[in-house]
């Protein structure tokens, strides 16, 4: 339960809240921290931020005060990966990335937490590359005082399926590279889509354990993936050949190796001609030719996502479409633009 | 209680078509029961000790009849005609009461829950099955003071109305400037310009077979008071 008093009776009371002060280009923070004790000094200050009327809080048994109130939704929206201080600045908590990864937001949850009148989360997009230390997500009450009940229930609502927010490590993995096309083969164009691939991996983590080079042979791509497999490879990259021209024929290299399940096509320019396949648990990636000459492509919105632990399928590319259009720009700043933010 | 996919195809199937108010109207009584602590609400040592009272007439309504097994004619469903999507689950036996609130929320998050599919009922329908109870609904505990002319049990009550001397039960009497009257003699019905009517095959009796046809038929009125 809140009363209002007027400025000059608060002289010797507590503040209910950490008072916002902004100077616009100057300051914006806490001019007063809560529990502070208004002084006369205080009085001349607290006007000037158009202050004229001050709170007294004193809660009913079911009430609680928003500090509180964020500690409990902090503590609800934490997952794996995600480390937070009970230490509300005008009533906020930040919650933090505990280690290096991949940022996971489960969207559906989030939106029904944000559906609670009296609680709010704010996080930066799924599926976001972050460094242990970074602000992911920030979480408040709206209210000041509000009572108990609907912050337990938006508690509940974020600990449905385990935790709301999480950061997922990015394995390392052992990539076999196959460099297909009978130009790269016979030598008449230099291949580089190995150094180019190479370093996308590297900047993971990851390892390239071999690079094999093949003609447009279905046959001979196909022996150049179980030669990959059998170095103990746990991710395949296959560039060239996905496109429809006849020549084109890794997709049925894969299929020759044994690959069970197959996904032709993304949702995503540059990389429609994309291609995730699998062999019992191990991913194989087919790189159209785009990966070339653009600096960014579908590859660079999977590939994070499937070291992370997810399994890529038709839904995954699909729901990629949205924000999935690269917009070329002069000077590329991904991953501080659109693109890929909509999945 | 029943697996709630059984629930839900019976219900629909006594209902008569299965949409999103069956889905939400099955698990908000799977609830409700589960909190007043009664699993098994149509067996027989259960059935009697629970009250359900629905605030809507919808869909949701006749899910929650079907799966708590409460009947309008056993005194055991409640209607309040409030149209709100909620009903009030009471344990007879413990005075424990429940009132289950359908979220308007959950209707805006079917998207989020189902976005795989683009037609809005069966997305609606869907997201409604994968949405937990706490997205769903809100609960109250409450307090519900049951009348004893409310209760089950045989007729407790009779009352003649004293305008035209039908037989009022339950309490059910108006009482204007002293007088008992029955609802109609009040004027404040559903109905009007009650005219009182011979029909067509009046002696008709189970084990009869009809005599007249729909042709011959002739409906007389005569005055009445």
């Amino acid at each position: 339960m809140l009363k209002k008093i007027r400025l000059e009776e608060a002289i010797g009371t507590k503040l209910a809240h950490d008072m916002t002060e902004i100077r616009p280009g100057e300051f914006k923070g806490a001019a007063f921290q809560k529990g502070h004790t208004v002084c006369n000094e205080d009085l001349c200050r607290l006007q000037k931020m158009g202050k004229n009327h001050l709170y007294v809080v004193d809660l009913d048994e079911d009430e609680i005060h928003e500090d509180q109130a964020a500690a409990i939704l902090a503590d609800a929206l934490a997952g794996d990966g995600i480390v937070w201080k009970d230490e509300p600045r005008e009533g906020k908590i930040k919650l933090m990335a505990g280690r290096d990864g991949l940022f996971a937001v489960n969207t559906a949850v989030l939106a029904a937490f944000n559906m609670v009148d009296e609680v709010m989360c704010a996080t930066l997009h799924n599926h976001t590359i972050v460094k242990k230390g970074e602000l992911v997500a920030a979480t408040r009450a709206i209210p000041l005082t509000m009572k108990r009940a609907p912050i337990e229930r938006a508690a509940a609502i974020a600990r449905q399926n385990g935790a709301v927010l999480a950061v997922k490590p990015i394995r390392k993995a052992r990539v076999g590279l196959v460099v297909t096309g009978n130009e790269v083969y016979h030598g008449l164009i230099e291949d580089r889509f190995a150094p180019i691939l190479s370093e996308k991996v590297e900047t993971l983590g990851s390892q390239v354990a071999g690079v094999t080079f093949a003609p447009d042979d279905a046959g001979l791509i196909s022996k150049a993936i179980r030669s990959h497999l059998d170095r103990g490879c746990d991710l395949l990259m296959l560039s060239g050949g996905m496109s429809v021209d006849p020549d084109d024929v890794t997709r049925q290299g894969i299929r020759s190796a044994g690959a069970g399940e197959m996904h032709y096509g993304a949702s995503v320019l540059p990389g429609a001609m994309f291609l995730v396949a699998y062999l019992g648990d191990i991913p194989l990636l087919g790189i159209p030719a785009c990966g070339l000459f653009h600096r960014i492509t579908v590859l660079d919105l999977v590939l994070p996502r499937m070291l992370a632990g997810e399994k890529i399928g038709k839904a995954e590319l699909a729901f990629l479409g949205h924000g999935g259009l690269c917009k070329d720009c002069k000077q590329c700043v991904y991953p501080h633009c659109p693109f890929g933010k909509g999945a | 209680m029943d697996a709630f996919e059984v629930l839900l195809g019976n219900s629909a199937n006594a209902h008569g078509h299965l949409c999103p108010g069956q889905v939400v109207g099955v698990r908000m009584a799977m609830l409700g029961c589960r909190l007043i602590g009664l699993d098994e609400p149509t067996s027989h040592d259960q059935i009697k000790k629970l009250i359900v009272y629905v605030e809507m007439d919808r869909c949701t309504a006749d899910a929650v009849a079907h799966v708590t097994g409460v009947k309008l004619g056993r005194r055991s469903l409640k209607f309040m005609d409030y149209g709100i999507m909620a009903a009030t689950f009471v344990n007879l036996e413990t005075g424990k009461a429940y009132r289950v609130v359908s979220t308007e929320e959950a209707r805006s998050l079917a998207n989020a829950y189902a976005p795989e599919i683009a037609e809005k009922h069966p997305q609606q329908l869907e997201a409604y099955k994968r949405m937990p109870d706490s997205v769903l609904f809100r609960v109250q505990e409450v307090r519900v003071k049951i009348d004893e002319c409310d209760l089950p049990g045989p007729t407790r009550y009779k009352a003649p109305c004293s305008r035209c001397g039908q037989v009022v039960r339950d309490q059910r009497e108006v009482i204007k400037n002293g007088a008992v009257l029955c609802r109609p003699c009040t004027e404040d019905t559903y109905f009007s310009d009650a005219k009182e009517v011979t029909w067509p095959d009046m002696n008709w009796k189970p084990g009869n077979s009809r005599t007249q046809g729909r042709q011959d038929t002739k409906i007389t009125e005569t005055n009445c008071y």
